[in-house]
């Protein structure tokens, strides 16, 4: 539980440093959500897990050279598994970002 | 492509919920039950501990006068000092200002404390300001003891290849500049490591593995030798550590020297002398040196009725707290956090972290009446770096045993999730302790 906490205490740190540019970014989500909240519901569930997984795919690639490191430090299965959980989280968060774009070209 | 099955209203609602908890969660803990109290509490520095300790008490008691004492204004992230001497960050990003980082609510005097009173229950000043308090945290950290060193410069650190990470950002910066041009050409480098308790006793070795790092990247380590030279019969306090290192060490190419103190440098000759416990004198020449300093109690602590008196740790005039409430063991109304505490290990920001909540509290009980109820196991931890894009995330208690905080974590497995907890998520984490959330 205290590892849970650590770790969401982590993520609101590192959100404080970007807190001006990810307050105007879901200014804008909110009110595109609010604009096209009626297409929400018909968005294909299969296009948001593409655009999901394109992102998984590309972030995965490249996050250990984005932090300095290499596919050949990674030494057990804790790397993996936390590699694809930071790459998971990005594509889910860009396909929730995207979704209420893809709305608006549904309606 | 056909329309798939629509996103469930109701899903979509309990994740908002569930996003929004997770945001309020993250918001600082909310005071429960605060104990009303007209105590006056002095924290002795503002570190990590001093800011960390004196931020809960601040949530923790209503009406109480909680007072810092430092006359520091830049705040320094010291664990990233190896990043950046390393060539891994910048300097910025171990560089904050202390007044954004002091609690709501506490005086802050900036000053230093040259003199503490424990019998008048009063520190003072370096301005000479007698401050009285009912409850003192003790949270100076360590003096590095450069003067041991004969023909020791500070500000000669990142010149004729002289250098550590010790001292301050600047030093880590030209430790990096001095790293950066050794490592062209390669050559002959000496690492030390005192016989004195340390804070962040992993950093002399992250540094020696970075440097075999740096010296492979840029395709001149045949041309190089790496010794590490150790004033006492070990490089790590931990054996299962110790062990680990010296058998990556082997692997690597860089021998080890023991029982090897570092007595005097010469920095323009490039020679450094190292003694032995029975007194023989042996002359080394470098190109590049790393000097690690002894470490000892602040003067106005080691000088004080704080100190240990007897044992281990009274050389060092360490703070004489008991081991397991971190209350001093003769003035009851007084506690250590952090690098000054005179205990078996634990002189990191790891060791804070746990530490921190356990001495606001017994502060709390203490001001209660209550007896100090918890017990600290020494907790440490040390993200030991071994190359570029590797590290092990080592834990440790005073026994020296591994105590790895997720059970999944392999401590002396060397892995790129702990490089990237060093890399990008201990310094919010530390942030997160300062601001006492965590």
């Amino acid at each position: 539980m205290y590892e849970i906490w650590l770790a969401l205490n982590i993520v609101y740190e590192i959100a404080l440093g970007l807190w001006p540019a990810l307050l105007i970014l879901l200014g804008v989500w909110l009110a595109v959500l609010v604009a096209n909240r009626q297409g929400l519901w018909a968005v294909p569930l299969m296009r948001l897990l593409a655009i999901a997984v394109v992102v998984a795919v590309a972030v995965g690639a490249a996050l250990p050279s984005l932090t300095l490191s290499s596919f050949g430090n990674f030494g057990y299965w804790v790397d993996w598994a936390n590699w694809l959980a930071m790459a998971a989280g990005a594509g889910v968060a860009v396909a929730v970002g995207l979704w209420p774009l893809m709305a608006r070209r549904q309606g | 492509m056909p329309p798939m099955p629509e996103l469930n209203r109701r899903r979509w609602l309990l994740g908002a919920a569930g996003a929004t908890a997770a945001a309020a969660m993250a918001a600082p803990v909310a005071q429960a039950a605060r104990l009303k109290t007209q105590a006056r509490i002095v924290v002795a520095g503002s570190g990590l501990g001093g800011l960390a300790v004196a931020t809960r008490l601040s949530k923790l008691l209503d009406g109480a006068r909680i007072t810092i004492v430092d006359k520091k204004q830049e705040h320094n992230y010291q664990p990233g000092y190896t990043l950046v001497a390393t060539g891994v960050w910048p300097v910025s990003k171990v560089r904050d200002r202390n007044a954004d980082l002091q609690p709501a609510g506490v005086q802050w005097i900036q000053e230093m404390v040259a003199e503490f009173d424990p019998v008048g229950n009063a520190v003072v000043t370096t301005a000479g300001q007698r401050v009285p308090y009912d409850y003192l945290v003790v949270a100076t950290g360590t003096h590095q003891d450069w003067g041991l060193i004969e023909g020791m410069d500070v500000a000669a650190i990142g010149q004729n290849g002289l250098t550590s990470v010790y001292p301050s950002p600047e030093a880590a910066v030209a430790t990096w500049q001095a790293m950066d041009a050794f490592r062209q050409k390669g050559g002959n480098a000496v690492m030390t490591l005192p016989a004195t308790p340390l804070k962040c006793a992993g950093a002399p070795l992250k540094i020696t593995f970075m440097l075999r790092d740096r010296l492979a990247q840029a395709g001149t380590l045949d041309k190089s030798s790496i010794t590490f030279y150790s004033a006492v019969g070990n490089v790590f306090g931990v054996k299962p550590v110790n062990d680990n290192v010296v058998g990556r060490w082997q692997d690597l190419g860089i021998g080890i020297e023991y029982t090897q103190k570092l007595k005097a440098v010469d920095i323009g000759a490039r020679k450094a002398t190292f003694v032995t416990p029975e007194g023989a004198s042996t002359e080394v020449p470098y190109d590049f040196i790393h000097v690690v300093p002894p470490m000892r109690a602040p003067d106005a602590v080691k000088h004080s009725d704080l100190a240990w008196k007897e044992g281990g740790f009274a050389a060092g005039g360490w703070l004489e707290v008991d081991k397991d409430t971190l209350q001093h063991r003769r003035y009851k109304n007084v506690f250590g956090i952090g690098d000054i505490n005179g205990t078996p290990r634990g002189k990191t920001a790891a060791t804070v972290k746990k530490a921190a909540p356990l001495v606001a509290q017994h502060v709390v009980d203490v001001i209660a009446g209550r007896e100090p109820g918890q017990k600290f196991d020494g907790y440490t931890s040390c993200p030991l770096i071994v190359r570029e894009g590797s590290a092990m995330l080592i834990e440790f208690d005073y026994e020296g045993k591994l105590v790895p905080s997720m059970p999944m974590i392999e401590p002396l497995q060397d892995s790129y999730f702990a490089w990237l907890m060093k890399y990008a998520m201990l310094k919010p984490a530390y942030m997160a302790v300062l601001k006492g959330r965590v």
